[in-house]
């Protein structure tokens, strides 16, 4: 049976794997065509209005006076020949393949603590909220989460932002001067711990304990605090009103009265009985919310100006540098892509009664 | 024939009274005949019934959280039904072709500018107060037709399976792969235009969550008897759709509005705060984008917006998750 059933999953996935492929040419060409009916214009803002004869020679060089076909064609061979052409406004002349790979890195160390703290601290608030229901901590733990969500990202991001930054500095005095945060890593050049063109993971702070950096990783560290903790309050909301809502309908189930009845404890009620049922529905959203995470990612690289991959992804729309923004929406559209069949495989995994054919 | 009395309209409830002439006749059957009750008394209780249960909904609503989120929405609507009597300061000194002569940027509060003021030396309390108009129409646009094109074409696509069913659901797949900020980005600096090509793009790039969601509705109230009692019946396909299959699937999505409307609306205050929102109309995010740049001596210029932003969407939450609450069967015993 557990044979069968494995045999069925690799069947599943190899399905859902080549569903893939057409999807990923489509949003490829989606992207490409939106990308160049932008109105924006790159080689203007690149070469700048001072000599016509210049930008005319430089858009003939990029081939943009091309039949869109060609364009499209090329574009598609240069990328499954892993050529994904280069950075032309943002970083002139940097491959977007290493710039991505510079970027990616940043985001995640970002998005990592958020994407774990987040789940365990809302299930447990959910759990308890739907405990109590319509009792004190309900409504208060129903506030915050509605706080949470209704509020804006970049709001959040600016108020805390400037209660750390200008009030708390305020009542010191100004002399809330770690000297690590003063620093701002001398003696590095191109923002990364040890020599350059030496083995980097991209990852700063796997890099500055490679390199025995300290004062880079305290400098990492600290400035990685605010972000996060932003982060980590925003992604406790969804999560939490998902759980209240699915733990209130798991409660009234007859089980739950047959647990209670044959005299289980009621924390062992809640947490092995209800809450493993609940959490069905969230484990989805917890996946979800990971994906998320990036697009709020991108209102706090905003605020914060982190130079991670929202920020690129703003500015490269901004300036159209279209070659970027083509590379970067198809890496999140194979980071989708993956992440959903791994949620869906996860999904067997906790829930057995779930098969796929 | 009593019946036909206490359904008519001239019926007044002096006349649901117990007994009238035949009280003493209808008192003894009462007393004599086992289970036998008097017509006229069982009506005037299930008319008491109605009542009653129409009370319980009102009292399910009334939570405390949904009163807050009523208290929040009203709030911003008298803030944007009496603007110009809350504020001396014109709309047209407020917006972008009008720059005030004397006025300072991001000054702190004062007697002139109670919240001080923004860039350009706009009013930030004016701007505040003519936003609330914009914001909560523009959050209605958007919603309203993601909701209405998702309708449709869920019920079909739920309603006639097969091949069409397939070819939506690919379409589907397509649009939730292309992140959507991404394609809003794209979009609107694309098409260009004002306003109201913004909110179209919103809502055309909200049609294919309710489609899913829709489908997934339909395909539940599909399969139900009266259905198949109207395909019997020789109703034509359209017909059963939109008169025998949306009204009983439809509920879920009506309430799921006042989310939607809270999405749209900090996905637009998102759209201004990077910097490509129309600012020839004044809302709360492009406010927030103009003051979250000044950490030091614009404070106030990014708060105050982005706490009316929040009153609204939170408020919008808080009574659509209330009256969630009280509609849904499985949470009232």
């Amino acid at each position: 049976m557990a044979r069968k059933q494995a045999t069925n999953m690799i069947k599943y996935i190899i399905k859902r794997i080549i569903i893939m492929i057409p999807l990923l040419l489509l949003a490829l060409t989606t992207t490409w065509i939106l990308s160049h009916m932008m109105s924006v214009d790159p080689v203007l803002n690149q070469v700048g209005i001072t000599d016509p004869e210049i930008l005319e020679l430089e858009r003939q060089r990029v081939g943009y006076y091309d039949p869109w076909y060609v364009k499209l064609a090329i574009y598609l061979k240069n990328f499954f020949t892993g050529d994904w052409g280069e950075s032309y406004v943002m970083k002139k002349g940097k491959s977007v393949f290493t710039l991505i790979s510079e970027i990616f890195p940043k985001t995640i160390e970002l998005m990592i603590l958020p994407t774990i703290l987040g789940p365990i601290i809302a299930t447990k608030l959910g759990a308890s909220a739907a405990k109590h229901k319509d009792k004190k901590r309900d409504t208060i733990i129903r506030f915050i989460a509605i706080v949470g969500a209704g509020f804006p990202i970049f709001w959040f991001a600016a108020v805390v932002q400037m209660g750390f930054g200008v009030f708390i500095y305020d009542f010191t005095n100004g002399q809330l001067d770690v000297p690590v945060m003063l620093t701002n890593t001398p003696g590095i050049s191109d923002g990364y711990p040890g020599p350059p063109g030496g083995f980097r993971t991209n990852f700063r702070i796997i890099d500055s304990i490679i390199y025995n950096d300290q004062i880079f990783l305290w400098d990492t560290i600290l400035h990685l605090f605010l972000p996060t903790l932003v982060m980590v309050f925003i992604s406790l909301s969804g999560i939490t009103r998902l759980t209240r809502s699915s733990m209130l309908e798991v409660l009234d189930q007859d089980y739950i009265r047959t647990a209670r009845a044959k005299g289980v404890e009621e924390t062992s009620v809640i947490n092995k009985h209800a809450l493993r049922n609940a959490l069905l529905p969230s484990s989805d959203k917890i996946i979800g919310g990971a994906l998320g995470a990036f697009f709020g990612s991108l209102f706090i690289e905003m605020v914060f100006a982190y130079e991670g991959y929202g920020y690129y992804l703003v500015q490269s729309v901004l300036v159209g540098d279209y070659l970027l923004i083509n590379g970067l929406t198809v890496f999140t559209v194979i980071f989708t892509l993956v992440g959903t069949l791994l949620a869906d495989v996860m999904y067997t995994i906790i829930d057995p009664r779930i098969t796929y054919k | 024939m009593i019946e036909q009395d206490v359904t008519s309209e001239e019926a007044n409830y002096t006349d649901f009274s117990v007994g009238g002439k035949k009280k003493w006749i209808n008192l003894l059957k009462f007393y004599l005949l086992p289970t036998w009750r008097n017509p006229e008394f069982t009506a005037y209780e299930n008319e008491i019934e109605k009542i009653k249960s129409k009370r319980r909904l009102f009292r399910r609503l009334l939570k405390p959280l949904t009163i807050i989120g009523f208290l929040m929405i009203l709030f911003i609507v008298i803030l944007a039904v009496y603007g110009p009597w809350l504020t001396e300061i014109p709309l047209q000194q407020v917006l972008l072709p009008f720059v005030p002569p004397d006025g300072i940027p991001f000054d702190e509060p004062s007697l002139e500018h109670p919240l001080g003021t923004t860039l350009y030396g706009y009013d930030i309390l004016a701007r505040i107060i003519w936003g609330a108009r914009s914001t909560i129409g523009m959050s209605f646009i958007p919603v309203i037709l993601g909701m209405g094109g998702g309708l449709i074409l869920g019920t079909i696509s739920a309603y006639f399976g097969g091949p069409v069913d397939y070819a939506m659901m690919r379409f589907v797949d397509l649009m939730y792969i292309l992140p959507f900020g991404i394609l809003t980005f794209i979009l609107i600096p694309l098409i260009g235009g004002g306003i109201l090509t913004q909110l179209v793009i919103f809502g055309v790039l909200g049609i294919p969550g309710n489609i899913r969601y829709m489908r997934t509705l339909v395909l539940v109230v599909k399969e139900m008897v009266f259905v198949r009692a109207a395909k019997t019946g020789g109703a034509q396909k359209f017909k059963i759709m939109f008169k025998h299959v949306v009204p009983n699937a439809v509920s879920p999505i009506i309430i799921s509005f006042f989310g939607g409307a809270a999405a749209t609306m900090l996905g637009l205050a998102g759209l201004g705060f990077v910097g490509l929102g129309d600012e020839s109309v004044a809302t709360w995010g492009t406010d927030v984008f103009w003051g979250a740049g000044q950490l030091y001596s614009g404070r106030a210029a990014a708060i105050w917006p982005g706490i009316f932003l929040g009153i609204t969407a939170a408020g919008f939450m808080l009574v659509g998750d209330g009256i969630r609450d009280a509609l849904d069967p499985r949470f009232h015993k």
